[in-house]
């Protein structure tokens, strides 16, 4: 899933500092299972709002709604009616929630809450962790299941460097795992170390963002 | 309206305040009593509301470890608490608002003395208090 | 093929080289350079020229080799991974080559997160094999990694680095087989002080014929005091001081002292290593310490330096 936290709210009272009229819109999918931006956090969120906003001015209004999926504008029509009784909306989805209602209501001036952080997954109690950069041509086959690009610091696709030491990274030795020991690991426990003798050669970015960005067209679906 | 507010956990703060209502006691006047089921089902948007609706201060009164009748619902009520405070205190609130507190229904003498305390004005330069 | 370099030239012949290494400063302060050439002159057969070390932004790597070249020092042109992609390497390459550059070190690069920038966006459009690889393309077949023909000839003596102390060993073992499979002819590696765990790692480089095609380099470091070797324990992955070297340093007490101590160590290491088949070389890594090149040499009877004959 997309993870993402939360922006401090210092930075939210800032950039909403001329409005009175605030609306503030979750995402039910994502970034709710990662307690970003989910009606729970809509709401805690808002109330904090209102407490530092309301020193100032009484009157501002924040309101919280909060839609199943962001990103598709189906989801979002809803919101329609309601929207000429705001001057803002603060989106707590992803990155893609906030720019789908930017898209989709012209005269909206929208605001995002959250620093969407990365494709990943919960590792225990609130902790997430990224997992795969979309470079979009994927490589897992070759790595044992782990993603070399992604979890190791240098993108190391004949890796390791010289700085993994006892399992970690020497990026962030307390936080970050090596993704070559990982994967030394899963070689050896699938007898299949023999793999890591063939050269990975050059990537080919351009299937990445590096490419430019990226649409898939399927006339199937159309 | 009252500037502060109790939330006191039925199966023990409730009853130690009763007992001390039975001496005599009248709680003080700028404190206003809410008597929750049970703490464990405090919820942060709880405290965030009071403010919201203008309290400048909330004490959480929820029973001992070993009393609560949902396990670790006082646990979970200090986490709650706690998680308030770093909250409220991104919103410039002084995390010092927020206090909570473990009680049983014998502890009259004590929470007298716990509310006398909490009317007393905070002190100016609060340090950042330590999560419970 | 005949060698390219000097370095080349007396590894073939199997005499012990020497290769130092000289930190460029932070700035185009030409007179620092003419300085340490001063220092290393006579003391090493060729010398490492950084390529903003650490992540730390200096004058750039190849502008270094080139006035090295000016001066009659032999470069090996250090090149990382982190702030170049393919095109930029490439036409890096193309200059340092023209410019009179010849030996080359192809390293991954020190995380931006350990330098002065550790804002900046990196690149790691390549790893350091790939780049051997595409090193190895340009000169044997003339061609770019895009596959176009380069125009002129890329006479290049090409390295690379290993660390017998990093993890996971066998990894670190099997990478330098990698490394020689991409066209590496030699490999330096990181600062030896653990000599037991080095031992093991050329015993098993060795049991993979690496040395028959790749020329092996050992690293070294002098300490410059015991504060030095602690630090490099509990700060710098991949490197280990064992004790008793930790505890010679103190015991030798502090300022010249330490220093002298610590010239004395590197001098035993050198020694031992070069009893070790498939070591053909030591690289001398005196990180802004490079007076203590000529004093280490001295004492490890390297000096002085083989003359190469003009044509050789
Ligand atoms: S190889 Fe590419 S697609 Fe596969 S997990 Fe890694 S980044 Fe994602
Ligand atoms: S220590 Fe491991 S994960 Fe970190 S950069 Fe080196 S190889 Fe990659």
């Amino acid at each position: 899933m997309i993870v993402a936290e939360r922006k401090p709210i210092a930075e939210l009272t800032s950039r909403l500092a001329p409005y009175r009229r605030i609306l503030v819109v979750g995402c039910n999918t994502c970034v709710a299972v990662c307690s970003a931006g989910g009606a729970k956090e809509v709401a805690v969120t808002s109330a904090l709002l209102r407490i530092a906003l309301g020193r100032e001015h009484p009157e501002t209004r924040v309101d919280e709604t909060c839609v199943e999926r962001q990103c598709e504008v189906e989801m979002n029509a809803e919101l329609a009616p309601s929207l000429g009784n705001y001057e803002v909306i603060l989106s707590m989805a992803c990155g893609v929630g906030v720019q789908t209602l930017a898209e989709q209501f012209n005269t909206a001036v929208v605001i995002p809450a959250l620093n969407t952080k990365f494709m990943g997954r919960p590792e225990g109690l609130g902790e997430w962790s990224e997992r795969c950069a979309g470079c979009g041509n994927c490589v897992l086959e070759r790595y044992a299941g782990v993603c070399p690009i992604t979890r190791c610091s240098k993108n190391l696709l004949n890796g390791p460097c010289g700085g993994s030491a006892n399992g970690r990274c020497e990026v962030d030795p307390e936080r970050l795992p090596c993704a070559w020991q990982l994967i030394y690991d899963r070689w050896v426990a699938l007898g299949q170390l023999d793999r890591y003798l063939t050269n990975e050669p050059a990537k080919d970015w351009s299937s990445s963002l590096h490419g430019g960005p990226r649409r898939i067209q399927r006339e199937d679906i159309r | 309206m009252k500037p502060y507010l109790v939330l006191g956990c039925d199966r023990s703060a409730s009853r130690a305040l009763a007992d001390l209502c039975r001496t005599g006691y009248v709680l003080p006047d700028e404190v206003e009593y809410r008597t929750l089921p049970c703490s464990g089902s405090l919820d942060v948007l709880y405290i965030l509301r009071a403010f919201e609706q203008g309290f400048e201060r909330v004490l959480v009164l929820s029973c001992n470890d070993d009393a609560c009748r949902s396990l670790d619902g006082s646990r979970r009520a200090a986490q709650r608490s706690a998680r308030a405070r770093t909250l409220l205190s991104e919103v410039g609130v002084n995390p010092r608002c927020v206090s909570f507190r473990q009680i049983s229904p014998t502890m009259a003498a004590d929470l007298c003395i716990w509310l006398d305390e909490f009317v007393q004005p905070l002190p100016a330069e609060a340090e950042p208090e330590k999560a419970e | 093929m005949s060698p390219v370099s000097r370095l080349q030239s007396l590894l073939e012949r199997r005499e012990f080289t020497v290769s130092a290494e000289l930190g460029p400063p932070k700035g185009p302060n030409i007179e620092v350079i003419t300085t340490k050439i001063g220092l290393l002159r006579g003391m090493c057969d060729a010398v490492n020229v950084t390529d903003n070390q650490t992540a730390i932004v200096r004058i750039s790597s190849a502008a270094t080799c080139a006035l090295l070249v000016q001066q009659g020092i032999e470069p090996i042109m250090q090149m990382t991974c982190r702030d170049r992609n393919r095109l930029a390497i490439q036409a890096d390459l193309f200059g340092a080559v023209a410019l009179g550059v010849r030996n080359l070190l192809c390293l991954s690069g020190d995380h931006q997160v350990f330098g002065n920038h550790p804002t900046a966006k990196n690149v790691f459009d390549l790893d350091s094999v790939q780049m051997i690889g595409m090193v190895k393309r340009l000169r044997d077949e003339g061609l770019t990694l895009g596959g176009e023909p380069v125009d002129g000839a890329m006479p290049m003596f090409i390295g690379g680095a290993a660390n017998p102390f990093g993890d996971p060993f066998e990894l670190q073992v099997l990478r330098a087989l990698k490394k020689a499979n991409a066209g590496v002819q030699f490999i330096q590696t990181q600062c030896i002080y653990d000599m037991v765990r080095f031992r093991e790692w050329m015993k098993r480089v060795t049991d993979l014929g690496i040395p028959e095609h790749v020329h092996i380099l050992a690293g070294v470091m002098p300490l410059k005091s015991a504060g030095a070797a602690r630090y490099i324990n509990n700060n710098v992955a991949g490197i280990y001081v064992p004790d008793p070297i930790v505890k010679r340093m103190s015991a030798a007490g502090k300022g010249q002292k330490a220093r002298d101590e610590g010239i004395r160590i590197t001098a035993e290491i050198i020694e031992q290593v070069r009893e070790i088949p498939g070591v053909h070389g030591v690289h001398i890594m005196a990180v802004e310490w490079e007076e203590a090149v000529q004093p280490l040499t001295e004492m490890a009877g390297l000096l002085p330096r083989p003359v190469l004959a003009e044509g050789e």
